[in-house]
């Protein structure tokens, strides 16, 4: 279980973070939104280890996360973020490798193979496999970092906007992904998304942040409500319910 | 206005002051009482060397700064200079190919050679930058710092290669301890270059706007361009041809003044001059201090208070984001600033 | 790596090493007299050894400095690193007095050298690096700027130490292509050997590395204690090179590119490799030239500063267009 308890961030004078708490339900899609500068994507950095945190607990299977070896938590908790140039000439398939390497180091061994072919074709990939990623299309590399993450093989993955630079086709099949992450593997997927729509569409719970704090933690019907959004992110919002989801409009 | 004014006036004062100071200073005492009282020894001490020396100090600093003041409203970028332009390590190349070809060139000899190197050195550089049209402002003093090794580099090459490494040395790191009566006075050739900078400040301030806007005005900016590299390309070659290479003051000085009075280079251009004299004498005094009775290459303190400065100035750059580096608005109603700072694409 | 690339791979540094070693021999025997053939190989030899081992040095710190930074156009060397080692150096002499028992005994002054620097460069460069942010452009600039800097100081000092000699006192402070200090060899060998040993888990992390510091991370690398001590080691490679040929700029740059475009892997143990050989065949090739050709007039460094100043340029704007 994943537990986050007071949680608290600043920058120099600016509280970022500020006293957040909440608990990730196991085996569900739970969605970080709100405006820009709201701190979500700081809370999923501090969840993830990659920001130091100035305050309060993030309690992961029971122990605080700077308690845990970072190669045992790399084989419980996975995070994507933006910040992928990479500058090395690395094919798909070397990629994916890489999300053995908590298990076995530079050497794999057959299963670590299986399970990177797995991961692979899960990902349709197989055609791209021996390409190099910086020859990829914007869709293609992200799913090749999916990819790598699923061999990683962990039961929770956290996504930091997954679908930034993605055209429309791409945003929404990697949304799609996301729900089969949950749905057919069973993984705990958090996500920060600029999009409400494929928050309200895709996920089973929404965090809406406002200024460092909480703004409304529940499920989607509960936090997509033409009253909650307006006061989130101060603009009109017309809220109509298609295929028995929330999905808003906003002028 | 007034306050500006009183800058400029405080600059001018403490330059004299440590003018006079700098004329005292030295191995053999002077002082004022023996002059006076026609004390022929000193008095020729006085003439052959601390004048001399003093008037090449005031043109160096001088002209170094103006120069680099002037290279970086042309190219709009302010970290360009002549150290930082090429125009230096070229200089030093034709100085080289003088004394390959006229061996038994004279002084003025020598300087043509410098004036002609650097001048092409500044303009393929220029030409160069302005071609690519670089994103980061950070990559035009790069590219300049690695053209000069480059042309540095193809010195030397010349220079071991036909045994003139020693001849060349002294022309390597810049120094003040030749300077007497009869060897230095190709560097008042930046007087009336300065003056000319001072004539054209209005030109260069329209040209550094870009090329739509000069156009806009009337203004030729290929010819203007051209016309100003070149002057503060001679300003740098004639300071290079009697002290040597000096790096930094041209690009610290109009740097550190653009803090304090904006970039409206008529207002800063007087101010510029006077503050590259005060730094340079300084930085000299210092050098003959420290180990005296010897002295230190003016070009070893200009290279470590220099350093300083210029990595301090990119360090607040770098905190106080990249649209300015200045303290205070401009006090000669420069409203233009904001276009001028930076680089060329922000 | 699939099987085809690793054999290709394999094959590359089989000649690196089969040209270095002809290399190496050729410039051991070429135009011997053999009437004085041991006064020749009691030249000769430490030299090869000398050039062998700073090559390998430069090559390997410029990668493992490449990969850490996640920038090809960076090298330790061109952050000034090199000056400051001889900084380092001439302040010790400086400050304890050319008689003093540490200045006097050339292995352990090296010693001291490479403690102070161990320590002075991790400082001075991770705080660079977390004051511009990683900017890679203000790191450069910055650090051509401390080249500088660390060189007048440095010139500086000597000139106080003694104004009248000065340029022979330099001479004897910092050593040259033509000047080489063979005399700390054995202990070079032995400090690199002892740095790789108990650098081994954290070169093995060097792949993972570069996927950049979040990937890094989220694969379980503790990624600060391994950045630090790898840029440790760099320094102290940085300094061994140094304390036996003087500063050469470029060296590391050239020969850290054309390493990654020969082997296009991410696999360091190739890129590691391969930059190393590279270097050794730039060098002991290079110095055969200039010695037959130039007939030593010319040295070796300049050409490397020139060769390596175009092609800074050439990669600067290769990488703008990409």
């Amino acid at each position: 279980m994943l537990h986050i308890k007071n949680l608290t961030k600043r920058y120099s004078e600016k509280t970022v973070v500020d006293d957040v708490s909440f608990s990730i339900p196991k085996g569900k899609v739970i969605s970080l939104i709100g405006p820009n500068g709201a701190g979500k994507s700081t809370v999923m950095g501090m969840i993830s280890r990659l920001i130091a945190k100035d305050a309060g607990v993030v309690e992961f299977e029971g122990r605080d996360l700077s308690a845990w070896n970072s190669k045992e938590l790399s084989k419980r908790l996975a995070i994507l973020t933006q910040s992928n140039n990479i500058q090395m000439k690395l094919t798909v398939k070397e990629l994916v490798t890489f999300g053995r390497f908590p298990y076995s180091g530079n050497h794999i061994n057959e299963e670590d193979e299986r399970i990177i072919q797995r991961a692979i074709s899960y990902m349709e990939l197989e055609e791209f496999q021996d390409r190099f990623i910086d020859e990829l299309s914007g869709g293609q590399r992200q799913r090749a970092y999916i990819a790598m993450v699923i061999a990683q093989d962990t039961e929770y993955i956290l996504l930091d906007e997954p679908t930034n630079n993605l055209d429309i086709y791409h945003a929404t099949n990697m949304m799609k992904i996301v729900r089969r992450l949950c749905d057919e593997l069973g993984k705990t997927v958090i996500l920060v998304l600029h999009e409400i729509n494929y928050a309200a569409f895709y996920s089973d719970y929404i965090c809406a942040f406002v200024n460092g704090k909480i703004a409304r933690f529940g499920t989607v019907e509960e936090v997509i409500t033409k009253e909650n959004l307006s006061e989130i992110y101060g603009v009109n919002f017309e809220i109509q319910t298609i295929a028995g989801k929330p999905l808003s409009i906003y002028y | 206005m007034l306050k500006s004014k009183h800058i400029t006036l405080g600059l001018f004062f403490m330059l004299a002051i440590l003018s006079v100071v700098s004329l005292f200073v030295g191995v053999i005492d002077l002082n004022l009482r023996t002059l006076l009282q026609g004390d022929i020894e000193h008095l020729e001490i006085f003439l052959i060397s601390r004048l001399p020396r003093l008037l090449a100090i005031l043109c160096t600093g001088v002209g170094m700064s103006v120069a680099g003041l002037i290279m970086q409203q042309l190219c709009m970028n302010k970290f360009v200079s002549p150290s930082t332009g090429a125009t230096i390590s070229s200089a030093q190349f034709g100085i080289l190919l003088a004394l390959l070809f006229m061996p038994s060139s004279s002084l003025w000899g020598r300087a043509l050679f410098a004036f002609a190197a650097a001048i092409l050195g500044t303009w393929a550089f220029v030409y160069f930058i302005q071609k690519i049209q670089f994103k980061d402002v950070v990559m035009v003093p790069l590219v300049g710092i690695m053209f000069g090794n480059i042309i540095g580099g193809v010195t030397s090459y010349l220079a071991y290669k036909f045994e003139m490494t020693q001849a060349l040395s002294s022309w390597l790191v810049g120094h003040f301890s030749l300077v007497i009566k009869g060897r230095y006075e190709i560097v008042y050739l930046v007087l009336p270059l300065v003056v000319l900078a001072f004539i054209f400040a209005g030109h260069f301030n329209i040209v550094g706007m870009g090329r739509d806007f000069s156009q806009n005005l009337g203004v030729n900016y290929n010819i203007v361009l051209f016309f100003g590299i070149s002057i503060a390309a001679m300003i740098t070659a004639s300071v290079v041809v009697v002290v040597g290479s000096i790096s930094y003051i041209g690009l610290i000085v109009p740097n550190v003044v653009a803090m304090f009075k904006g970039d409206n280079i008529k207002g800063t251009l007087l101010d510029t001059a006077l503050f590259g004299g005060i730094f340079v004498l300084v930085c000299d005094m210092i050098g003959r201090v420290l180990i005296a009775p010897y002295e230190l290459p003016i070009e070893l303190i200009v290279g470590i208070v220099g350093s300083i400065i210029f990595v301090a100035l990119l360090f607040y750059r770098l905190k106080n984001g990249r649209r300015s580096i200045r303290l205070k608005p401009s006090g000669s109603g420069c409203n233009t600033a904001p276009v001028m700072q930076g680089g060329q694409c922000e | 790596m699939n099987a085809a690339v690793k054999k290709a791979n394999q094959k590359k540094i089989a000649v690196l090493i089969a040209l270095t070693v002809v290399a190496s021999v050729l410039y051991l025997f070429v135009s011997v007299n053999m009437k004085y053939f041991e006064y020749a190989m009691s030249l000769r030899a430490p030299k090869l050894i000398v050039m062998l081992i700073t090559a390998f040095c430069i090559g390997s710190a410029s990668i493992v400095f490449q990969s850490i930074i996640n920038n090809t156009i960076v090298t330790p060397c061109l952050l000034g690193m090199n000056s400051l080692y001889t900084l380092i150096h001439t302040a010790v002499v400086f400050f304890l007095g050319s008689g003093s028992l540490i200045a006097r005994n050339t292995n352990l002054s090296f010693v001291v050298d490479l403690v102070l620097m161990g320590c002075s460069a991790t400082l001075i460069y991770s705080y660079l690096f977390k004051k511009t942010n990683h900017n890679m452009l203000y790191v450069l600039l910055v650090g051509t700027i401390m080249s500088t800097f660390f060189s007048s100081i440095q010139t500086t000092l000597t000139r106080v130490m003694d104004p009248n000699e000065y340029d022979s006192l330099l001479a004897t402070l910092v050593a040259s292509f033509s000047n080489v200090n063979a005399s700390i060899v054995a202990v070079s060998l032995v400090l690199m050997a002892i740095i790789i040993v108990a650098l081994r888990r954290e070169l093995a992390l060097l792949d993972v590395i570069t996927l950049g510091k979040d990937q890094a991370i989220n694969l379980g690398v503790d990624y600060d204690k391994t950045i630090r001590r790898l840029l440790l080691g760099v320094t102290l490679f940085i300094a061994i090179a140094t304390a036996m040929v003087g500063p050469v700029s470029f060296m590391g740059l050239i020969v850290a590119n054309l390493s990654r475009q020969l082997f296009k892997t991410y696999r360091h143990t190739y890129l590691i490799l391969g930059s190393g050989l590279i270097g050794m065949l730039i060098l002991v090739g290079g110095q055969l030239i200039v010695e037959h050709v130039f007939t030593y007039s010319v040295p070796i460094s300049v050409f490397i500063t020139v060769g390596g100043g175009i092609y800074f340029l050439y990669l600067l704007l290769k990488q703008r267009r990409a």
